[in-house]
């Protein structure tokens, strides 16, 4: 039993991380093996991680990234978590129209919204700046936002809620003690996959900013170049593209067990 | 009795009035940013509008449509799409499964296993893109250095299709797997022990117990998945940018509205990719049933 | 504590964007020109050197576009469309200048700027910053392609493709390598061959005004040659994936045995494969009957129409590319100048020992079509030429009139 599950285990394993050890690897070569073609680098080097640090664009990506990532995050599950127990728990006139209208953000194709945005932002002085990002992101974040988390609190038993306030605790009490708990994993998993949404963005990155002031750092890749402008700078891209997973990979690592028991225990049987 | 029939009201009036306050900031950020975007897209789809011809502008009703309609790259971008998504849903559906339950019920390495299914999920597209594009590279990829000498398969057309089908699955399954793990979670053990101990084995349980009552949950996630992967552009961008005929509506949208400065063409075809996914939607919720989001029965 | 945090980061956001959006003023009363161009290396100490020479009158701060030709063009068409007034000088492919210049999106150089711009430009460079007749950019550098080849495999440099095909055959036949790369993608380069090929034959894709479609005779020959080409000994089996750089790679990885291509891959040989550049050799691109129309590259420097500070922007540029900036160019990054004096300069024999070639290609170089529509004709080009060997000359050439002919206009649908 314990053999079959490691077997299948590790082909998981190789599954998820092939494709990503295949990119570290390309990372790790030197510049003149790169026509190797061999899986593992021949020659050794940190000079491509050298290389994109040499100058602080892609740090100020990353910073970017990483600061605009979070506070989109935190208003997206603020607003959202607010309005999806609305949808999830009361009537009101009003309630398709906020699910439809999120429905229709999420399917509209995002390639027509650039310009328009683009020139809505220019007017207001906001192109270029991280609050100009940060509206989009908020707004591409919150349909799925309000949808998985609708979801998490439809399964939440409320009657545990009126229980405690029989049994005598305030309102603010009950919801601390027994919603926030029930709550607390949805909500986890779904700051994680916004997160995913606004780090993993190169769209809207790449056209409403023009600096290092406020541009993310998938979209720094564009700007890598090689020794001659014909040569695409397969070691610094791959060295960037290492560097812009490892911060999903601790997060990942640090709320694994928060994600799936997010969505697991949310569901409550019986 | 009328005393009770106000109190009610009261308490209507209120649950709508905290419905309203606890919606507002989203409605207001959603409105705000896409509002006029969205508008004005249907109404340059509705003009001929090219970027570098200001003088030329005008309104010429749904003859954009026409022109897109009989257009043979269009049609043949959607073709494209329709492949790509099919496949690669479907095979996201089995592999999803497959990784959902081993996510669930691994007895080691459980922390493990999750942590790194979820890392291709999490891997920014366009690196994972590149990864793939100089794994195919003739000479720099290990994967190109496997297939006989002189191929190069991201300049034919299927073997780059292909290419891009893996590509997205790769990348997605992670999140099948997890929207059908949240399924797999009210399958009730009970129900399977019970089963078991009627002499059902492993594959009869399965398609007996499991996939009746994860129903709600695969088509959820079909949905989901198809409303996105329809409008694939990042792995196609990277990989091929739609040479040989490998572009999907996206990026031949993005090649007349942003590359070709015609605005009148791109937003037409914007539009009419949104009313594709949408009926796709339709199809889903009417059709098969599936709960849209934040609706009742949804289990 | 996580309220307080809450706080904190939105101030900064707050606060970051703020500043950001004072930094692109002008600092003190000296105009800020913003110059947005494709990477380059060696631009800073350019920039630094025309801001000490500026003295005060003005500060040029350097912006940098994406490395993609396409995407440069993107984020500066997007920009200039919106009338923003961040944009000051920008360096421009020399395929963007109708474009630009029709839409009214950046400045005519007039009276003395003109004047300087003009002054010991080389003729063909100057013509891809005109429209029209007018100027409406200052030459920055220019490139062509030349025929790259191992004299250890060919003693001699065959002056037409047909002549190439002989050599690859020959040298197939001996079991050495025998590929010519040139760049067959679906993209820009697969159009610059088919253009230096029809130029070759003495035609044109286009009438000289840029409205009509030309492609005659002479084009017809050129696709025969780019299918026959394609299909004989010399076509690597990646042609159809071949753009400037796997050219080069194949070259110096011992796969081929010459390139058509720009005079980048000398310098690339001689730092990756010291050992090869001795017998590493060039030629003049190949033609139909006899040398051919080499392809024409190259920046200009142009001034947004919405500058503030237009004339300060004009002399910033020629600043920007004047001999010396122009020499800093060619010797560090390898970018040849389009000024004739600055080919006798100092370091340029050690850099360029083809410059010979360089200024004798650029004599009789073949720009590509000028029109606004210059990105809708290349694609639906590149779109229709690919790949080479399924070309049926006379089927591609009407495919290519009717496509062609709608781009011009602007009508129809992009692939």
């Amino acid at each position: 039993m314990k053999a079959r599950w490691t077997i299948i285990n590790i082909i998981v394993t190789l599954y998820a991380l092939i494709p990503v050890v295949w990119i570290a690897s390309l990372s790790f070569k030197d510049p003149s093996t790169f026509t190797d073609g061999s899986f593992f680098p021949t020659k050794w080097t940190w000079k491509n991680y050298a290389g994109i640090f040499a100058n602080d664009d892609f740090t100020r990506g990353l910073f970017n990234s990483i600061g605009i990532g979070l506070i989109s995050t935190v208003i997206a599950i603020l607003i959202g978590t607010m309005a999806a127990y609305a949808v999830a728990r009361l009537r009101f006139p009003g309630r398709a129209a906020v699910l439809g209208f999120s429905l229709l953000i999420s399917m509209f194709p995002q390639i027509s919204l650039v310009t328009p945005l683009f020139q809505i932002e220019r007017s207001l002085g906001l192109f270029n700046t991280w609050l100009g990002l940060i509206l989009p992101y908020i707004t591409f974040a919150l349909p799925l936002t309000i949808f998985t988390l609708s979801n998490f609190f439809k399964e939440i038993p409320w009657d545990l809620e009126k229980a405690a306030k029989m049994d005598g605790a305030t309102p603010m009490q009950a919801f601390r003690l027994v919603i926030a708990p029930l709550a607390t994993p949805g909500v986890v998993t779904t700051a994680i996959l916004a997160f995913i949404v606004c780090w993993n963005d190169f769209l809207f990155a790449i056209s409403l900013t023009s600096s290092s002031a406020a541009r993310t750092a998938p979209a720094t890749i564009s700007y890598f170049t090689g020794s001659s402008q014909f040569e695409d700078p397969t070691g610094s891209i791959a060295a960037a593209a290492v560097v812009i997973t490892v911060p999903i990979v601790i997060f990942v690592l640090l709320f694994q067990r928060r994600i799936v028991s997010g969505l697991t225990s949310g569901a409550v049987k019986g | 009795m009328g005393h009770h029939a106000k109190k009610v009201t009261d308490g209507r009036r209120a649950e709508r009035r905290l419905g309203w306050w606890l919606c507002a900031p989203a409605a207001v950020i959603m409105l705000a940013v896409t509002g006029w975007p969205i508008i004005y897209s249907v109404l340059l789809s509705l003009q001929r509008n090219d970027l570098r011809f200001p003088d030329r502008r005008a309104w010429i009703g749904l003859e954009n449509y026409g022109t897109v309609l009989t257009s043979g790259f269009w049609w043949s971008a959607v073709g494209v799409t329709l492949f790509i998504t099919i496949v690669s849903v479907a095979v996201e559906l089995v592999l999803g499964m497959g990784i959902a339950m081993v996510m669930y019920r691994t007895i080691m390495g459980r922390g493990l296993v999750r942590t790194v299914v979820l890392i291709p999920y999490g891997i920014v597209t366009v690196a994972a893109a590149y990864g793939w594009k100089y794994a195919w590279t003739p000479g720099t990829g290990w994967l190109a250095n496997l297939l006989p000498d002189g191929t190069a398969p991201l300049t034919e057309h299927w073997p780059a299709l292909w290419i891009i089908i893996v590509a997205e699955i790769w990348k997605t399954t992670p999140f099948m797997a997890l929207l059908l793990m949240a399924g797999l979670a009210l399958v009730s053990e009970d129900a399977l022990k019970a089963a078991s101990m009627d002499g059902a084995g492993p594959w009869q349980r399965f398609r007996m117990i499991t996939l009746p009552l994860m129903k709600p949950a695969i088509l959820g996630a079909l949905l989901f998945r198809m409303l996105d992967a329809f409008r694939i552009f990042d792995n196609i961008y990277v990989l091929t940018n739609g040479a040989n005929q490998t572009s999907s509506v996206s990026i031949i949208a993005y090649h007349n509205l942003i590359s070709g400065l015609n605005l009148g063409i791109g937003s037409t075809m914007s539009v009419l990719i949104f009313l594709i996914v949408a009926v796709i939607a339709l199809i889903f919720i009417k059709g098969f049933g599936t709960a849209a989001p934040g609706q009742e029965g949804a289990r | 504590m996580g309220r307080r945090l809450c706080a904190a980061l939105a101030a900064a956001a707050v606060g970051t964007s703020v500043l950001t959006a004072c930094g692109s003023d002008d600092d003190g009363g000296v105009p800020l020109i913003n110059l947005y161009n494709s990477p380059q290396q060696n631009m800073a100490a350019i920039v630094e050197r025309c801001n000490e020479q500026a003295a005060g009158r003005y500060r040029i701060a350097l912006n940098t576009l994406p490395r993609g030709a396409d995407d440069q063009r993107e984020q500066l068409v997007r920009r200039l469309a919106a009338a923003d007034p961040g944009l000051d000088v920008l360096g421009l492919d020399v395929t963007w200048t109708a474009e630009l210049a029709e839409a009214k999106w950046i400045r005519e150089w007039t009276g003395r700027n003109a004047e300087e711009a003009r002054k010991g430009t080389l003729v063909m460079p100057l013509d891809t910053a005109m429209w029209q007749g007018r100027l409406y950019g200052a030459p920055y550098n220019t490139n062509v392609q030349l025929l790259w080849y191992r004299s250890d495999l060919m003693p001699e440099a065959p002056a037409t493709w047909d002549g190439l095909m002989k050599a690859s055959a020959l040298l197939a036949e001996q079991g050495k390598p025998h590929y010519g790369e040139v760049t067959g993608a679906q993209y820009e380069g697969i159009v610059v061959w088919f253009n230096s090929l029809v130029a070759s034959a003495g035609g044109r894709i286009l009438t000289p005004d840029g409205m009509r479609v030309d492609l005659g005779p002479p084009a017809l020959k050129a696709l025969e040659v780019m299918r026959a080409f394609a299909t004989s000994k010399a076509a690597d089996p990646s042609l159809s994936n071949t753009k400037e750089d796997d050219a080069r790679l194949a070259v110096e990885a011992g796969r081929a045995a010459y390139e058509v291509n720009w005079p980048f891959v000398y310098a690339s040989m001689a730092s990756n494969k010291p050992d090869m550049i001795r017998d590493f050799r060039w030629a003049p691109y190949p033609g139909i009957d006899g040398p051919g129309r080499s392809p024409l590259g190259g920046a200009n420097f142009a001034v947004s129409a919405y500058s503030a500070h237009p004339e300060a922007s004009f002399q910033a540029a020629l600043c920007l590319r004047d001999p010396e900036s122009q020499r800093i160019a060619a010797v560090k990054d390898g970018l040849p100048p389009t000024i004739e004096s600055v080919y006798d300069a100092e370091g340029m024999a050690k850099a360029y020992p083809m410059k010979r070639a360089i200024l004798d290609a650029l004599k009789t170089a073949a720009p590509r079509p000028k029109t606004p529509t210059y990105q809708n004709v290349s694609t639906v080009t590149a779109v229709t030429l690919s790949p080479p060997a399924a070309i049926d000359p006379p089927r591609t050439l009407s495919t290519l009139r009717g496509l062609i002919s709608d781009a011009l206009q602007s009508k129809g649908v992009l692939p």
